[in-house]
């Protein structure tokens, strides 16, 4: 046997592997299985999970406003309920403000807030949530999720990378666009683009993964932006510090945590 | 009367070397986000050592009309420095908070201590906070039944920022969660009253006098005995179940305001026991709340004694919604009840000037916030029916950056009558400006 000989059997043994491994990921054709898998990609990674945030959001004139706190996460049950408690570190009017969220994927969700300066735990209605997250160009809906019975779901392409996917909501009065589009990653199942059109059929908002990385094997989004391309402005967000599966209780999520912010999780973990 | 030039120069003053030290830096590069997280102001290793924060914050107030009094025609001029810091160590945490105050309406420099406290856990189920802190609990919107904590209302009347209607408390407060039941006890072993209203920068009215008057001196109520026994317990049992939070409360102390007069006749805090209950839950798309509470006039059982107040029964419902997008709605009923009415008409010296037996008020609270939160506008609204007088709380707040914060409002008193709980302010309305500068 030849050098050639062996070479092409390697080389097609391998085309062979990537065959296969595409077939044992499969390509999907269901677009509510897709939307499903990048839901549970985008919020539900691990059994629970640890983060720190940190935001720049910039005007269109420039200016610069930032955020920074940490995210700690509980699922209740994967793609269904989950709790969240943000607790705020910078800038100095926001320090130490605690948001507690538990989130009824099928229906509303409870939040409280709680002001430091007046030791008050505030409870929010349930509002809408396409409103600005703490004053970013994210929405609370970008950063808690978007529940997949809200849309109807078609699948226009499938590329080499990406699964390309349009999504008209069931009720058009709570959304401020037509539609969305998005381009979720074959492989992660991370959404890595998406662009909302307004009636005209013009894109006015995107949000873009810029940076994925492997952490405790889940693929996490670790950069992400959003452009307001109406008015120029945009929002970078960046995750880091990120553990899952560390074991938090369910008394995390409670008011205690709002008075007393539980210091064993919000400490980094070493590494 | 207020020097408006030097005051608008200390202003400056303080204000003026942020604004250039905050000259716009360089927009970061378009492809590289990174750029822009890298000179954040602290990284994201937390330094060692203790982190401090706070604000500079100059206020200026004033009257809309002349006081027939002849209180100054400025209600309002404070340069404030703030600042805070904590420390938090294997099993403690402390925590400081404290302002240094030029006070131009008294012409005089304060230090206040706004929070000095250590808290711990001794138990795995029991955190602890003790010494200086701000205390706040119950359901009601600027409507308090079961709250009996220390308000500021000359802060609140004359445009101090909303976290000044809370005075500190000098307390233990322990807290014990069970999974029966929550439990808070707050324990001052002090009295510590509200910053009530003394005629120094507002006028209110005298049944006395059977007028609106501003005293001179100003109006010093005859505190409690200076005894253990004389403190104040309050306590607070709390759960919540599925989406619906409940709680119930007893307080033993005194009232917070001088309603009272002792035997010689000098305004007192009579004796004072609360018990209430509260429940706050979603409806509809909305938030409603309920809140109960009995106002026992230790020392006026029967209602006879015309010196001190009577027993009143208070009960508040609301609902809060979000109308339409960042446009935040909230609505409340509140009515207070006095018992043994008709004793207390029998012996009032001047029956007429005797508050009605049921007392109602409405508020309502609009809140719209634009786009990325810079500009909040609010409404905050009192109206009683009942006494015929209203108090409204228009402000405007701009963010301009996490550095600057500009805030313009007013307070606006009105009423038929002179006795009635607003009505009585009405020559102290008033409107203010505030700058402040978040480090």
């Amino acid at each position: 046997m030849n050098t050639l000989s062996i070479r092409l059997m390697l080389t097609s043994g391998a085309l062979l592997l990537l065959a296969l491994n595409t077939a044992s990921g499969q390509t999907l054709t269901d677009p509510n299985e897709i939307v499903a898998r990048a839901n549970l990609a985008s919020y539900y990674a691990g059994a629970d999970g640890r983060s720190e945030a940190r935001m720049i959001i910039r005007d269109a004139q420039g200016r610069e406003q930032r955020r920074q706190f940490t995210v700690l996460r509980r699922n209740i049950e994967a793609g269904g309920d989950q709790e969240f408690l943000v607790v705020f570190s910078q800038p100095s009017d926001v320090r130490n403000t605690v948001f507690l969220v538990k989130k009824h994927a099928g229906g509303d969700d409870d939040r409280w807030l709680y002001l430091p300066g007046l030791d008050l735990v505030k409870r929010i209605s349930a509002g809408d949530k396409r409103t600005s997250f703490v004053g970013a160009h994210y929405y609370y809906e970008d950063v808690s999720g978007r529940s997949p019975d809200e849309d109807a779901h078609v699948l226009l392409e499938t590329t080499d990378e990406h699964y390309v996917l349009e999504h008209t909501p069931r009720d058009t009065s709570t959304v401020e666009f037509t539609t969305y589009q998005t381009w979720i990653d074959r492989e992660t199942f991370l959404p890595m683009k998406i662009e909302y059109l307004d009636t005209a059929g013009e894109i006015f908002r995107r949000v873009e993964v810029l940076q994925v990385e492997d952490i405790d094997g889940y693929p996490t989004v670790t950069l992400s932006r959003v452009s307001d391309l109406a008015s120029g402005g945009q929002t970078d967000m960046q995750f880091r510090y990120i553990d899952y599966d560390v074991g938090m209780e369910e008394t995390v999520f409670t008011e205690r945590s709002l008075r007393n912010p539980p210091q064993q999780w919000l400490q980094r973990p070493e590494r | 009367m207020i020097d408006l030039v030097k005051f608008t120069a200390v202003a400056l003053l303080l204000g003026a070397a942020p604004v250039y030290a905050q000259a716009p830096s360089e927009p970061a590069e378009e492809d590289d986000p990174f750029a822009a997280f890298d000179d954040f102001d602290d990284e994201w290793q937390e330094e060692g050592g203790l982190t401090w924060t706070g604000f500079f914050e100059s206020g200026y107030g004033r009257r809309l009309d002349a006081d027939p009094n002849g209180l100054p025609r400025q209600t309002l001029g404070d340069v404030r420095a703030r600042l805070e810091t904590e420390w938090a160590g294997e099993a403690l945490r402390l925590t400081f908070k404290g302002d240094l105050l030029y006070d131009d309406y008294e012409s005089e420099m304060e230090a206040e201590l706004r929070e000095l406290a250590i808290q711990a856990s001794p138990r795995s189920s029991v955190d602890l906070k003790v010494g200086r802190q701000v205390l706040t609990w119950g359901t009601g919107d600027l409507v308090f039944l079961n709250d009996l904590f220390p308000k500021n209302w000359v802060s609140f009347f004359f445009g101090r920022e909303d976290d000044y209607l809370k005075d500190p408390s000098d307390a233990l407060r322990l807290t014990w969660y069970t999974n029966a039941i929550n439990v808070d006890i707050v324990w001052s072993p002090e009295f510590e009253p509200d910053n009530y209203l003394t005629g120094a920068r507002a006028s209110f009215f005298s049944p006395v006098a059977g007028g609106i008057v501003a005293p001179r001196p100003p109006l010093d109520a005859r505190m409690p005995d200076d005894d253990i026994e004389n403190g104040e317990l309050a306590l607070r049992l709390f759960k919540t179940v599925g989406s619906t939070e409940y709680a119930g409360y007893f307080y033993r102390g005194f009232f917070k305001q001088p309603l009272g007069s002792n035997a010689s006749l000098e305004p007192s805090f009579p004796q004072l026991s609360v018990i209430g209950a509260s429940l706050r839950r979603p409806l509809g798309r909305g938030l409603f709340n309920a809140e109960i509470a009995y106002h026992d006039s230790r020392e006026d059982g029967g209602g006879t004694n015309p010196l001190i107040p009577n027993d009143q029964l208070r009960l508040l419902t609301g609902y809060e919604f979000e109308a339409r997008p960042r446009l935040t709605v909230g609505l409340q009923w509140y009515l207070e009840l006095t018992r043994d009415y008709a004793a207390l008409v029998e012996n009032s010296p001047a029956p007429s000037l005797e508050p009605d037996e049921r007392r109602h008020v409405l508020t309502t609270r609009l809140t719209y916030r634009t786009a990325q939160d810079r500009l909040t506008y609010s409404l905050f609204a009192f109206y009683s029916p009942t006494d015929d007088d209203h108090y409204v709380r228009p402000s405007v707040s701009y963010r301009h950056s996490d550095r600057w914060t500009f805030t313009t409002g007013a307070s606006l008193f009105s009423g038929k009558r002179d006795q009635t709980f607003f009505g009585q302010l009405e020559d102290n309305s008033n409107v203010y400006a505030r700058a402040r500068y978040n480090f």
